[in-house]
């Protein structure tokens, strides 16, 4: 276990942990204030230094080896709040940096505040929330104290429904409503866990919990009531039922977001409670559930991918399976096994690289769909030779879901593998390989009838920078492929896991 | 029965029937009342956890307290997020139904619709 | 290995050598995006594979060399048996890269050149890479690319190929996977060098399924029968110059995936004699399907499968006697395979374009190629069954390679006729003026050249003497007593559809599409808003039971 007194300890550089979540804060209230088409200029402005900030964070944590501490307001927990950043928070920092200034430089054409107006509902809202839901991101990457994390969950909620509903359309207002009951129904049953741990031990912080806690019933009902209600949040099969509707019909842009790091921010927070909170709990059968629960929602989500009709319910689908690798991590990463180390650093990469990856599938279906003017797949033929650099960012984002090399899916994939062959998680290992199968199957689907020849009308030829933003986040997805060993080892900075070991 | 006891039956009475609620009811507007009972119920257990420090030497513990108002404030902003929602919904379609019987008008079978 | 010694010249040029053979292909691919270079890139590309055919040369003659760079986890090096099938199939690239780009000009067009580019990559990739990652980069490099040589019209039938062809990839590519993690778990140190990694395979405890895996994929990759399915349709479907290349060298990623991965000093009779049965059964079920078949592009990739049994059954015999030096010996007949097959697909391709009736030696020309094969007398086949000659034996599996060559000759007759009686057969579209104008070079350069790389690996005066002779000279002759025999009754023989078993999965692969719909049905069940609730109720519930049960 890592020294706990250390661990509470402010560490230089802790200050640019508030500053790192003050900055979208502030950008909202700055948005708010001067309205109109300011709310576009100040996020587009704040994206570049929130992105700096993060490269900071990640570096002092990287320069010192150690998690970067910081206590609000100098109270020390269990009476205040820390925040702490480590190698996790590090990569998800920057990755949420990135694809939000992507995401932000590609909604410009979507979300331009029209001329002659001084200010436009959507537009508005888009870039409010876009802020929101990046400042949800940062405090639940950097959060140590379980209900700081609930804080983050919901403002995360609050910024995402609305980001399904922009265009006002009925079918994106159900599937916005969907999103959010579900999500509601979830943030209770964290809730409820969080309200017991307190009960059982007197603080939320995660660093003083993982000392304390033990196996007792109050405890074993926490994990489950709070598990579960992250799982709602992060769609994992079989609790998916708002994702595919809710990805699927908000406008591009939201979509790479919602898709790419969204479900990310719950699942982050599931990694805290399993690595951080309870690995004193003897939980690997249940570590071994979450496994199959991730098993099954590849192969269904894949399956399913099989067969939609549509560009963005493909993706969306797939996102499913996507995110049911994140969740071998715990079987793979949990214990004090030599492979653990392995299943991290896939776990981890798996989340890196399906963010970009993912994101930049969503901002190519998006052009696709604008210059079109649908996303039915049978219809593509021909749609290879009209806008290839959109479709070469498909393909690199599709290169890595499948797996291939070179590319981060397929570090990821080699990492599990490793893990799942030497742990002995056979079932694993072949729903790793069915899940490249199947994922091969569904991009092969797209990219197929787009690289056959057919003569192919645009309504409107794709901008050309909006190309750029989607391949330059597939090519991070592909470049992740060639992480060096240094990568890994920051990625390991602050695991509790290890540092348990002798 | 302590009053902590009391406080403690009657939280996990209205957890429950939250829960029930916001399972088997059709209606968006009564899943956000069974929400907001939930949300009830785990406040309650807060304020038995607020009198567990007392055990520990303060009068009261303050930090679940906080907490409680945090959550009230959360649960408020959430119930206003998802009225506003389905104030919309019945302003565009008439209705407000999560689960549509014709399942032509979910949004995933769109496409095959088409 | 005879040659572990390096010269001065090999050990500081061969590094740097390696690194261009991959960069250069590689540098032409990114030339094709910018639409400046786009002609000077068509103009240029058959010579991306020129530093490989030196580092080829260079490795033949002055000894081994290797490049490391730990920082990309990237390590290349080439041996005797890399070297011997990269200098063939470098050369093979180049000439026929310089006839498809260089004289024609309405095709091909960015997509296949761009595909050509990377399958070569694999291609060179594959021979030379050292460490598992990087084999497994290049490989797949060499298998999925080539999906846009063999896809080049919007036919039905074509479009079925390369479905079929990109099944078999991507199905083979996940075996390997799970091959080579067996293969790094069974490895103490964490090396992922291939050559450590093979070392501790036979005390490996994973040894069975990572040798069951790696025999699967690379026998998917070279059409070992009965995973064959996938070659007769792509190279009927591919053009001509993308079936030379990808059966001459595409292929070969296969079988020195064979003779990298399969632990050869090491004796493990049941695998041996398990991997050798297989491959003689391809090597005879080839030839059978073969002569049923009308096409002489089919006649040709049933000639492949055959051929390529015959390498993993000498494959199998060295496995089980612990012949540690075969890989040289089979890589030798490999790069025979290479020259041949390319040749032949050319062939093909120099009959539809020109009049053969009017060009007396062209018959013959062609027969002696496609004897080669069947080990004629003097020609590179000749040499290439000596090689075999040793991992062979004087068993029954020397008797059944006899038997294989006699079946050849009388495959490669059939060829022979097919051409003759199809030429003219209209698929003029695609061909490349310069491989009926250059044809006979291919075709003598394909039976004589292996004799400049026969010294690497046995001497010249034993394929000379007269018991050689008359070895390469019997099974030929009673081939083509079997090929008359086929040409009068061949009509009796059963129409098998090209593919043959690849139907039938086919059938397997569609009514599996029936399961998705349950998937479906129960998709729109799940979404219902009860249900998710009650699964979230419902994971709670179990994930805090599973959490309170002790260890």
């Amino acid at each position: 276990m890592i020294e706990t007194a250390a661990a509470l300890e402010p560490t230089f550089g802790g200050p640019l942990l508030v500053l790192a979540i003050l900055l979208p804060v502030v950008g909202v209230l700055l948005s708010f204030v001067l309205g109109g088409r300011f709310a576009e200029r100040v996020a587009l402005a704040l994206a570049p230094v929130g992105l700096v900030l993060a490269l900071a964070i990640a570096f002092l944590v990287w320069r010192s080896g150690a998690p970067v501490v910081y206590n609000i307001a100098g109270l020390a927990p269990p009476l205040g709040i820390a925040l702490r950043a480590d190698g996790l928070s590090g990569v998800m920092l920057v990755t949420a940096a990135l694809i939000v200034a992507a995401a932000g430089f590609y909604a410009r054409a979507t979300f331009a505040t029209p001329e002659g107006s001084t200010e436009a509902r959507a537009p508005f809202a888009f870039w409010i929330l876009l802020q929101g839901i990046w400042a949800a991101l940062i405090l639940l990457f950097i959060g140590a104290d379980l209900f700081n994390l609930y804080v983050g969950l919901e403002l995360l909620t609050f910024a995402a429904v609305p980001l399904v509903c922009l265009s006002g359309k009925p079918e994106t207002l159900v599937a916005a409503l969907r999103y959010l009951m579900f999500a509601l129904f979830g943030s209770v049953f964290y809730l409820l866990g969080a309200a017991l741990l307190y009960g059982a031990y007197g603080t939320l912080d995660i660093v003083l919990l993982s000392g304390r806690v033990a196996p007792l019933p109050a405890v074993w009902l926490a994990a489950g009531l709070m598990t579960a209600g992250l799982l709602a949040k992060t769609a994992l099969f079989p609790l998916h039922l708002w994702l595919p509707p809710a990805h699927a019909n908000a406008p591009a842009a939201a979509s790479a977001v919602l898709s790419g790091l969204v479900v990310k921010g719950s699942f982050v927070v599931v990694v805290r409670l399993w690595f951080y909170v309870l690995p004193a709990l003897p939980g690997d059968a249940a570590q071994v559930f979450l496994g199959a629960l991730g098993s099954a929602a590849i192969l269904f989500g894949s399956v399913l991918a099989l067969r939609q009709p549509r560009l963005k319910l493909l993706i969306a689908y797939s996102t499913l399976a996507q995110i049911g690798y994140l969740f071998l991590i715990f079987p793979l990463a949990s214990g004090q096994h030599p492979w653990t180390i392995d299943g991290w650093n896939g776990g981890l990469m798996q989340t890196l690289s399906h963010a970009f990856a993912k994101a930049a599938m969503f901002l190519s279906a998006g052009l696709i769909a604008e210059s079109l003017g649908h996303d039915r797949i049978a219809e593509f033929t021909g749609a290879g030779r009209a806008m290839p650099v959109t479709f070469l960012a498909l393909g690199l984002g599709g290169l890595s879901l499948m797996g291939l090399p070179p590319s981060g899916g397929f570090a990821a994939k080699w990492l599990l593998l490793r893990a799942s062959v030497a742990a002995g998680h056979w079932v694993f290992a072949l729903v790793l390989l069915a899940g490249g199968l199947l994922a091969a199957g569904y991009v092969f689907r797209i990219l197929s009838p787009a690289l056959a020849d057919g003569s192919l009308v645009l309504k409107s030829p794709p901008q050309r920078s909006r190309e750029h933003a989607a391949l330059a986040l597939a090519v991070v997805a592909v470049a992740l492929g060639f992480a060096p060993q240094e990568f890994f080892d920051f990625l390991q900075i602050g695991r509790m896991a290890v540092a348990a070991q002798p | 029965m302590t009053p902590s006891t009391l406080a403690g039956l009657v939280g996990a009475a209205l957890v429950g029937l939250g829960l029930y609620g916001l399972i088997v009811n059709p209606q968006p507007l009564r899943k956000i009342l069974a929400f907001n009972l939930i949300g009830s119920g785990v406040f309650l257990v807060f304020g038995i956890v607020a009198r567990k420090g007392a055990a520990a030497g303060f009068p009261f513990d303050p930090v679940p307290q906080a907490m409680v108002i945090t959550g009230i404030v959360v649960a408020f902003a959430a119930s206003a997020l998802a009225v506003a929602l389905i104030l919309r919904l019945h302003e565009e379609t008439g209705q407000v139904l999560l689960d549509d019987e014709n399942p032509a008008s979910l949004p995933s079978e769109q496409g095959a619709g088409k | 290995m005879t040659g572990s010694f390096t010269s001065p010249l090999a050990a500081a040029l061969g590094p740097f050598l390696l690194v261009a053979a991959l960069a250069l292909p590689l540098a032409f691919v990114a030339a094709w995006f910018f639409a400046g270079q786009r002609r000077r890139a068509r103009d240029l590309q058959w010579l991306a594979p020129v530093p490989a055919l030196g580092a080829a040369l260079l490795a033949l003659a002055g000894g081994p060399f290797s490049f490391e760079a730990p920082a990309l986890r990237l390590s290349l090096s080439l041996d005797r048996p890399g070297a011997l099938l990269l200098a063939v199939a470098a050369l093979l690239w180049i000439v026929v890269g310089a006839a498809t780009f260089t004289y024609w000009k309405k095709w091909p067009g960015q997509r296949f050149a761009v595909c050509w580019l990377l399958t070569l990559t694999g291609s060179i990739g594959a021979f030379v890479a050292a460490d598992l990652l990087s084999f497994y980069l290049f490989y797949a490099l060499v298998s999925i690319p080539a999906y846009g040589l063999i896809v080049d019209d919007d036919a039905p039938e074509t479009k079925r190929a390369g479905g079929v062809y990109m099944a078999f990839t991507i199905l083979g590519e996940a075996l390997l996977l799970l091959a080579l993690a067996l293969l790094a778990a069974g490895e103490p140190h964490g090396s992922l060098r291939i050559e450590d990694v093979v070392a501790e395979l036979p005390t490996s405890p994973w040894r069975d399924g990572a040798l069951a895996l790696i025999i699967a994929s690379f026998g998917m990759k070279i059409g070992l029968a009965p995973l064959n399915g996938w070659m007769p349709l792509a190279y009927r479907a591919a053009p001509i110059s993308a079936a030379a290349v990808l059966s001459g060298a595409g292929v070969k990623a296969g079988v020195i995936g064979l003779i990298r991965f399969l632990p050869l000093g090491f004796a493990l009779p049941v695998w041996g004699a398990a991997l050798a049965v297989l491959g003689f059964f391809a090597a005879f079920y080839g030839v059978a399907i073969g002569v049923t078949q009308q096409n002489p592009k089919t006649v040709l990739a049933y000639s492949s499968i055959s051929q390529m049994g015959v390498l993993a059954a000498a494959l199998g015999m060295a496995l089980a006697a612990g012949d540690a030096s075969a890989p040289a010996l089979v890589a030798f007949a490999a790069a025979n395979h290479v020259l041949v097959k390319g040749a032949l697909f050319l062939t093909v391709g120099a009959f539809a374009a020109m009049d053969w009736r009017r060009e007396k030696w062209a018959l013959p020309l062609a027969a002696a190629l496609g004897l080669s094969l069947a080990g004629l007398p003097f020609t590179g086949g000749a040499l290439a069954k000596l090689a075999l000659k040793a991992p062979m034996g004087y068993g029954i599996a020397a008797i059944l390679s006899y038997a294989s060559a006699t079946a050849t000759a009388l495959l490669m007759l059939h060829f022979v006729t097919r051409l003759a009686k199809t030429a003219h057969w209209g698929e003029t579209a695609r061909i490349p003026h310069a491989i009926p104008r250059y044809w006979p070079f291919f075709a003598l350069g394909a039976i004589f050249l292996p004799w400049l790389l026969f010294p690497a690996v046995g001497h010249l005066s034993e394929a000379l003497s007269l018991d050689t002779l008359w070895d390469g000279f019997w099974p030929v002759l009673i081939g083509a007593a079997l090929a008359l025999g086929l040409a009068r009754w061949g009509e009796k023989l059963p129409p098998i559809p090209a593919g043959d078993t690849v139907v039938v999965a086919e059938r397997a692969f569609k009514s599996s599409f029936a399961l998705s719909g349950f998937f479906e049905k129960a998709d729109a069940r799940l979404r219902f808003f009860p249900a998710g609730g009650l699964s979230l109720v419902t994971i709670a519930l179990i994930l805090a039971a599973l959490a309170a049960k002790a260890r």
